[in-house]
């Protein structure tokens, strides 16, 4: 049994049942165009040459023999176009601020000189195939002024460490000033001095790069004054706006198209530098232009979740009573900041005293970014590992001092609704907690030790603005759309199932357009696990003022049409939305050998309603993956002498197969908080959260040594049994 | 690790041995001073495939006249040597659900059937190719039918993003081909040479297990 919905609410019409994709066949027969899938007529093909250096001066850059190589049709460099990647680079990680684009000082370019990253683009070819492409490449000539480089987050911050941005590597808040973020809530100092007792510990999480399947690609081509692009991105509106302010046209002069696209996991909300390159190349040749990143191109020129040194100090009283909590905290974010660099999980606990103080550092490594949950699972692993190992201390079962210091609902913080109790006393049942877990850790005779850990979450839920058009015909069909591109949740199917339900009507009544900017208004993108919530409730809203027009006008006939569409601003009226969630795993632990399986994985989630449970169960199980991925398996490691990746692709970073994969059972708590498509709220995000502290702590458990860094290596764990 | 085993060895099989390593690299090294158009080639039907790019002037390269069957049609290519059986069948053939993932034998998104036999057709020269019968998966519907594996990945949820789809797809068509009622765990290991990087591992075994008749419990029906 892998899934159980044990729901205060009643499935509906549509709603609540298993639903096939509405594209499913387009994605078992090939059918499914990706972005590399789109050919069009004259297209060239274009390479990116990138630095071999973590840090280094372009004195010049010679591109006459690649210019010569028959074939190829434009080179371009920082020398000859200088345009300005916005997304890239934002003072206090903004994504959605412009005026925050604007002000930064800390500029990024399409190509930049000096180059700060292994993995930097620096020029790019147009030519008639990609091998001659590729050929071009190696015939451009750089001279280069190696300089020093800087790859510890530590470090950087030295007074004497090599300087990334003349004002030091501290990067931008949102005033443009290098400063920390954080700030202190109640009265730290108080807390510890009422705590009975003080620990104190050092924690640090791996750079894991989002790694989708689909390297990335960009094709363009100019109609006159208009450029059209084929990209793969989470967010088409977000992506047009962010091409149009960098290439200085109005929105309208950009149309995006995203049809299927091989993965999100996160930082595709917007434009990347290679869409700027394939419309700077498409207009150098005034022809199509496809850039095509390679695996390796992709892994060291896109971006991945940010690596983190976390020093936590926490007071507890003799009766397990957290009374006070400090962060020092470092987020490597490469040489440029395009996303906050913040941390999340100690904002789960009820504690009043909280000092927090997170520095976001520039370093010659490649550039950080959104993953799936951007702050979460780096954020939750060490105050969850943390907070665990005070439980035992004081001789407390891990779920009773969970339940005890958990953050719940006060005067001050009152919630739409809240089921976080709920979540961890299922969870505890399900998975059989008290058989499961060692009172004394480390006590299974070995070598081979079984062990058991939790973890709980709660998780942003709020409402917002999106929008959505519906249309109905004389036939009765109704053509619904969106501006999603559907990224694998199936937001494609969940936007139709909101329209059959609303309008009553079978889901094959209900045609979607989608992924086309010039066919489909604003969506928010599919990140944030905000498509259902925000573009749900437009097609919900869209849907109503349909039924309102057919009320009063009755069926269209011949070829009259109805059209509705909706852009609500829902609000919860200052109440705090969340979901919940609380994982239970079990490991076994090979103490000869310092492997780890997962034996057992449960994982309970209050996320609402569950619209479409067959997907909304394989979100989680594949976020609870990706969590165990993270905890046991994946990194980029660095050469200190060098400043050069050592572990990028697939092997290198040691990705899960098949293989490696336990069976994730889900169990939904489903509720309506009147919020949201029908209660709706966040799911594809909240899976990935808890699976490196759970399975951190579970290997606690088995081993009886606390492993504070990830991933947790064969390696780490017989260093740490030595 | 059975199955990327296997694939490497299909890598290193004797039709290799055709190609010299040499040819392959006076081909590419060739680009730099030989001018000429792009070389055409016509599959047994007639069907001239669009040229790389438009009219315009491109190096000669090596080629070699190779006959293929790709999903049941005959083709008669002048293959560039340098191609690899994933170009040949995406850029030139159209055929494009297998897909390139990492072009470097890591993720399995461009796994195709080679008589038979699983391959990652990034690491596959065309021309290795030459004699020999191709499945994609665009070949596994019959008469506008999906197959019972195809109709079991959409009751089971099996794609997410849909990117490694084909790839498992056909290993897995292999695998039931040769064993039609695998254990869970022989399907993983089957399997193991496609990354799924949505991890929607735990759908993809359910539903190659209901194709094979031993449904796990799920699953829209």
């Amino acid at each position: 049994m892998t899934l159980r919905q044990e729901t205060q609410v009643r499935p509906m019409d549509t709603i609540g049942h298993d639903t096939r994709r509405i594209d499913a066949y387009e994605r078992v027969t090939g059918r499914a165009e990706y972005t590399r899938d789109v050919t069009v007529p004259g297209m060239l093909y274009a390479r990116v040459l990138r630095s071999p250096h973590p840090h280094a001066r372009i004195r010049s850059i010679d591109t006459s023999r690649a210019e010569a190589l028959p074939g190829v049709r434009a080179v371009i460099t920082h020398e000859t176009h200088q345009v300005v990647y916005g997304s890239g680079s934002i003072a206090g990680g903004r994504q959605y601020s412009d005026a925050a684009k604007d002000m930064t000082v800390h500029k990024r370019y399409m190509f930049d000189n000096p180059v700060k990253h292994v993995g930097q683009p620096i020029a790019a070819v147009a030519a008639v195939d990609r091998h001659i492409a590729e050929d071009a490449l190696e015939l451009i000539d750089v001279d280069w002024e190696v300089l020093p480089f800087v790859l510890d987050v530590e470090e950087a911050l030295e007074p004497d460490a090599p300087r990334i941005w003349p004002e030091g590597n501290l990067g931008l808040d949102a005033r443009n000033e290098p400063q920390p973020m954080g700030g202190v809530s109640g009265d730290p100092e108080a807390g510890f001095a009422a705590a009975d007792r003080v620990f104190t510990d050092r924690y640090t999480t791996a750079f894991v790069q989002d790694a989708q399947l689909e390297p990335r690609s960009a094709l363009a081509y100019w109609e006159e004054d208009k450029l059209v692009l084929h990209t793969p991105t989470q967010g088409i509106s977000n992506c047009r706006h962010d091409n149009a302010k960098d290439l200085g046209l109005e929105d309208h002069q950009v149309q995006v198209i995203c049809k299927y696209m091989g993965g999100g996991f996160g930082d595709k909300n917007g434009s990347y530098y290679f869409d700027l390159i394939a419309a700077t190349l498409a207009r150098e040749t005034n022809a199509p232009v496809l850039v095509e990143l390679t695996r390796k191109d992709d892994w060291l020129g896109t971006h991945g979740r940010w690596h983190t040194v976390q020093d936590l100090e926490v007071g507890v009283t003799s009766d397990g009573t957290v009374t006070a909590i400090r962060q020092r905290a470092y987020s490597g974010m490469g040489p440029y900041l395009r996303r906050s660099g913040g941390l999340s999980g100690i904002d789960a606990y009820a504690c009043e005293n909280v000092e927090r103080t997170i520095y976001p550092v520039h370093t010659n490594r490649m550039v950080s970014g959104n993953f799936r949950g951007p702050s979460e699972p780096q954020g939750y692993f060490p105050i969850q590992s943390m907070m665990d190992g005070i439980a035992y201390e004081l001789g407390m079962d891990p779920v009773e001092f969970a339940l005890k210091n958990m953050l719940r609902p006060t005067d001050d913080i009152r919630f739409t609704n809240y089921t976080l109790d709920e979540c961890i006393e299922r969870g505890v049942e399900l998975f059989d907690w008290s058989s499961r877990w060692r009172r004394a850790p480390g006590s299974d005779p070995g070598p081979v030790k079984r062990g058991a850990g939790m973890s709980f979450m709660m998780f942003r839920a709020g409402v917002g603005p999106s929008s959505a058009i519906l249309r109905l015909d004389s036939e009765g069909r109704y053509t619904l759309f969106v501006g999603v591109t559907d990224i694998g949740p199936g937001a494609k199917t969940t936007m139709a199932m909101i329209a059959a339900e609303e309008l009553g009507v079978p889901l094959d009544q209900v045609d979607v357009v989608w992924g086309d900017t010039d066919r489909c208004p604003y969506s928010v993108g599919e990140s944030g696990s905000r498509t259902t919530m925000m573009t749900g409730f437009a097609v919900m809203e869209a849907a109503r003022d349909l039924e309102a027009q057919l009320a009063a006008r009755g069926m269209p006939s011949g070829d009259e049409v109805l059209i509705a569409s909706a852009t609500p601003t829902p609000s919860t009226n200052g109440l705090r939305r969340n979901c919940f969630g609380a994982h239970f795993v079990e490991v076994e632990a090979d103490v000869r050998l310092g492997s780890v399986r997962v034996t057992k994985y449960v994982a309970v989630h209050e996320s609402g309603r569950i619209l479409n449970p067959l997907p909304a169960r394989d979100q989680i199980r594949g976020a609870a993956i990706q969590g165990i991925g993270q905890a046991l398996h994946e990194e980029l490691l660095y050469d200190p002498r060098n400043g050069h990746p050592l572990t990028s692709g697939y092997y290198g970073a040691r990705h899960v197969t098949h293989m490696d994969v336990p069976e994730i059972e889900v169990t939904f708590i489903e509720t309506d908080d009147g919020y949201g498509p029908y209660g709706a709220k966040t799911v594809g995000e909240a899976g990935i959260i808890l699976g490196p502290s759970a399975v951190a702590n579970a290997i606690y458990n088995a081993i009886g040594v606390r492993m504070k860094e990830l991933p947790i290596t064969r390696q780490r764990i017989l260093e740490a049994l030595a | 690790m059975d199955q990327q085993d296997e694939k490497g060895s299909a890598s290193g099989s004797d039709a290799k041995a055709d190609l010299t390593r040499r040819d392959f690299l006076e081909g590419t090294g060739a680009a730099l001073v030989v001018a000429g158009t792009t070389p055409a080639f016509a599959s047994a039907e007639g069907r001239t495939a669009a040229p790389a790019g438009p009219a315009q002037q491109a190096p000669a390269v090596p080629t070699t006249a190779i006959t293929l069957t790709v999903n049941g049609t005959t083709h008669r290519i002048d293959a560039q040597d340098r191609w690899t059986l994933n170009e040949l069948l995406r850029d030139h053939l159209g055929l494009i659900g297998s897909k390139i993932g990492c072009n470097r034998g890591e993720c399995g998104a461009c796994t195709v059937l080679l008589d038979g036999e699983p391959v990652y057709s990034c690491s596959t020269l065309a021309v290795w190719a030459d004699g020999r019968s191709v499945q994609t998966v665009e070949g596994l519907e019959s008469g506008g039918d999906v197959t019972p594996l195809q109709q079991a990945f959409i009751d089971y949820n099996a794609p997410q993003c849909g990117f490694c789809t084909p790839g498992q797809l056909m290993s897995a068509t292999a695998l039931l081909e040769r064993n039609p009622s695998p254990t869970a765990r022989e399907v993983r290991e089957a399997l193991a040479g496609n990354l799924c990087r949505c991890s929607n591992y735990n759908a993809i075994v359910e539903a190659v297990l209901a194709a094979a008749g031993t449904p796990a419990a799920g699953g829209a029906r």
